[in-house]
């Protein structure tokens, strides 16, 4: 696979991503520079495409991606992958609000910790975090697991339907409607089959696997209470 | 969605055009209008005052009735005050007076004919010019690229609370705290019974727009005894609302997160300066090269940026 390099700079997002799609059509592996933290960059990549982002990218980098191989050199802002339906994203360094919001499938892997309310309304697939998880993650996560190797902020797990949450450090708070559980080691085993291929798996990890308590799921006036915290 | 920035310089340099390149960046979160608050060289004796009047027809008028009032409170225009006026109706002016006996006395006076001309900032050193359009049109029309100073704010306005009103734009004046500024991304929503009760300790406010407050709010805070970060830490358990804000006075920006960690704030310090916006691809246009940006992303955070000293106090 040959690789093709396109310069981002302030050229209008459109034209860098038809440079992208064009480039990726062609079965090229792609190198994007100079990318300045722009927006939409690698929005709507075609399977089998293969970009890699130098420096730092903007929101929905990656997002509604059918299944790409996209990776962020450094940072990446708002909502990285946003609506994926399929793919592989990787962000180097830290991954701000909203990663993986309403997902589908696919992975996300952060290899630093992730901004507020990660895998918001994910509706499927793995966000893999190897540092921590911010304010609110989870929050409202239809399905699919978030992993955070590295602890997790306040209010951790907010309001889940039937994602999960996997924190393996420190969590600071939970949020409401939080069940925490002992995993079964057939669980476990198949959140390590998630982290090997990346490399993560580390036997000795304590793990917490945070589910839906289930009382947000009907309005009941006698849990009244509960819905007042929210 | 409105879009927020800062900008600190070492020393005294072209704030002004850092300011419109931050806000350039960020005109696709709000075009409807757009404002800056420069803070330049201050002066030593003397106000620098911006205002905006409303019937471009009435502005001989609404200078010899502001003139009037200045005289009264032993001011007086200290130089000739300079003009911008187009198509539209209202007028924008600056204005260099002497010092008035009683800086709140005078601007409580000179607000009886808001009406018809407003002031809009009164510093030693604070400048707000603020219109309604992009930034690039605001910056032209004011030169606000060739606005020498050490720091300031921008804000790029999508109206949600009120009307897009020439004067309903941001940055806000602390009325009457002479060179304090505020620049607000969010809605507040209890800024109607704030209103009433800072009105009855006798605050006054000219616009319908909710960030008017906070302002002075933290300035009225602080006014009775909490030091800056007090005040600030204060102000997210008290207003109720989604904000990320940024007040400036003549030491330096601080800025206030909601509890819900709803808005953005991007931040890069590099050799003792600093900028700060909503989105990082705006402080990229100041700091081209990968820098170290530090994301304000988690809730209830406070922080202050001193001119001079810019280590962070959070």
């Amino acid at each position: 696979m040959s690789e093709v390099v396109i310069e981002a700079g302030k050229r209008h997002i459109k034209e860098i991503n038809e440079d992208i799609q064009a480039a990726c059509a062609a079965g090229h592996k792609v190198i994007v520079r100079n990318t300045l933290s722009r927006h939409n960059l690698g929005v709507g990549l075609p399977a089998n495409a293969n970009v890699h982002f130098e420096g730092s990218v903007g929101y929905y980098c990656g997002g509604l991606n059918v299944g790409a191989t996209v990776t962020v050199e450094r940072n990446a802002g708002w909502a990285v992958g946003e609506g994926m339906r399929n793919g592989h994203i990787t962000v180097g360094g830290y991954a701000g609000m909203s990663v993986g919001a309403a997902m589908i499938s696919g992975t996300i892997h952060v290899k630093g910790d992730s901004g507020p309310r990660c895998g918001v309304a994910m509706k499927g697939g793995n966000i893999v975090v190897e540092g921590r998880i911010g304010y609110q993650s989870g929050f409202m996560a239809h399905s699919g697991k978030i992993i955070a190797i590295g602890g997790a902020g306040h209010s951790c797990a907010d309001a889940l339907w039937q994602g999960e949450v996997w924190v393996a450090g420190p969590v600071d708070s939970l949020g409401v409607d939080v069940k925490v559980v002992e995993p079964t080691a057939e669980e476990v085993a198949e959140v390590d089959a998630i982290l090997e291929p990346l490399g993560l798996v580390d036997s000795s990890r304590n793990w917490r696997k945070m589910i839906s308590g289930q009382r947000l799921w009907y309005f009941e006036s006698r849990d009244a209470s509960a819905w007042l915290m929210i | 969605m409105c879009g927020i920035a800062g900008r600190i310089l070492n020393s005294a340099g072209r704030v002004g055009n850092d300011l419109v390149e931050l806000m350039d960046a960020q005109e696709h979160r709000g075009a409807d209008s757009t404002g800056f608050a420069v803070y330049g060289i201050p002066r030593d004796t003397g106000y620098v005052l911006r205002g905006m009047g409303f019937d471009k027809s009435r502005l001989g008028k609404d200078m010899d009735e502001f003139q009037e009032i200045l005289k009264a409170h032993g001011s007086d225009f200290s130089e000739d005050p300079s003009f911008v006026v187009d198509d539209h109706a209202h007028y924008s002016a600056r204005i260099i007076i002497n010092e008035p006996k009683d800086i709140a006395r005078w601007i409580h006076d000179a607000d009886q004919i808001c009406g018809n001309f407003e002031v809009q900032s009164c510093g030693r050193s604070l400048e707000i010019i603020k219109d309604i359009g992009g930034s690039t049109a605001v910056a032209d029309k004011h030169g606000v690229r060739d606005m020498i100073g050490t720091h300031g704010l921008g804000h790029a306005r999508l109206a949600t609370e009120s009307s897009v009103l020439p004067n309903a734009s941001h940055p806000f004046w602390a009325r009457p705290f002479p060179d304090v500024a505020i620049v607000h991304n969010g809605q507040i929503t209890d800024y109607y019974t704030w209103r009433d009760r800072l009105r009855r300790k006798g605050y006054r406010f000219l616009t319908e727009n909710d960030s008017e407050l906070i302002a002075v709010w933290v300035s009225d805070q602080i006014a009775s005894g909490l030091s800056p970060i007090a005040a600030l830490k204060k102000s997210i358990t008290s207003i109720d609302g989604v904000f990320t804000f940024m007040i400036a006075d003549q030491d330096g920006i601080g800025f206030a997160k909601d509890r819900f960690a709803m808005k953005p704030l991007v931040v890069i310090e590099e050799n003792g300066e600093m900028a700060a916006a909503t989105e990082e691809q705006a402080v990229r246009r100041i700091y081209a090269g990968e820098s170290d940006v530090i994301n304000h992303d988690g809730p209830s955070l406070t922080g202050i940026w001193g001119v001079g000293n810019r280590s962070l106090a959070a």
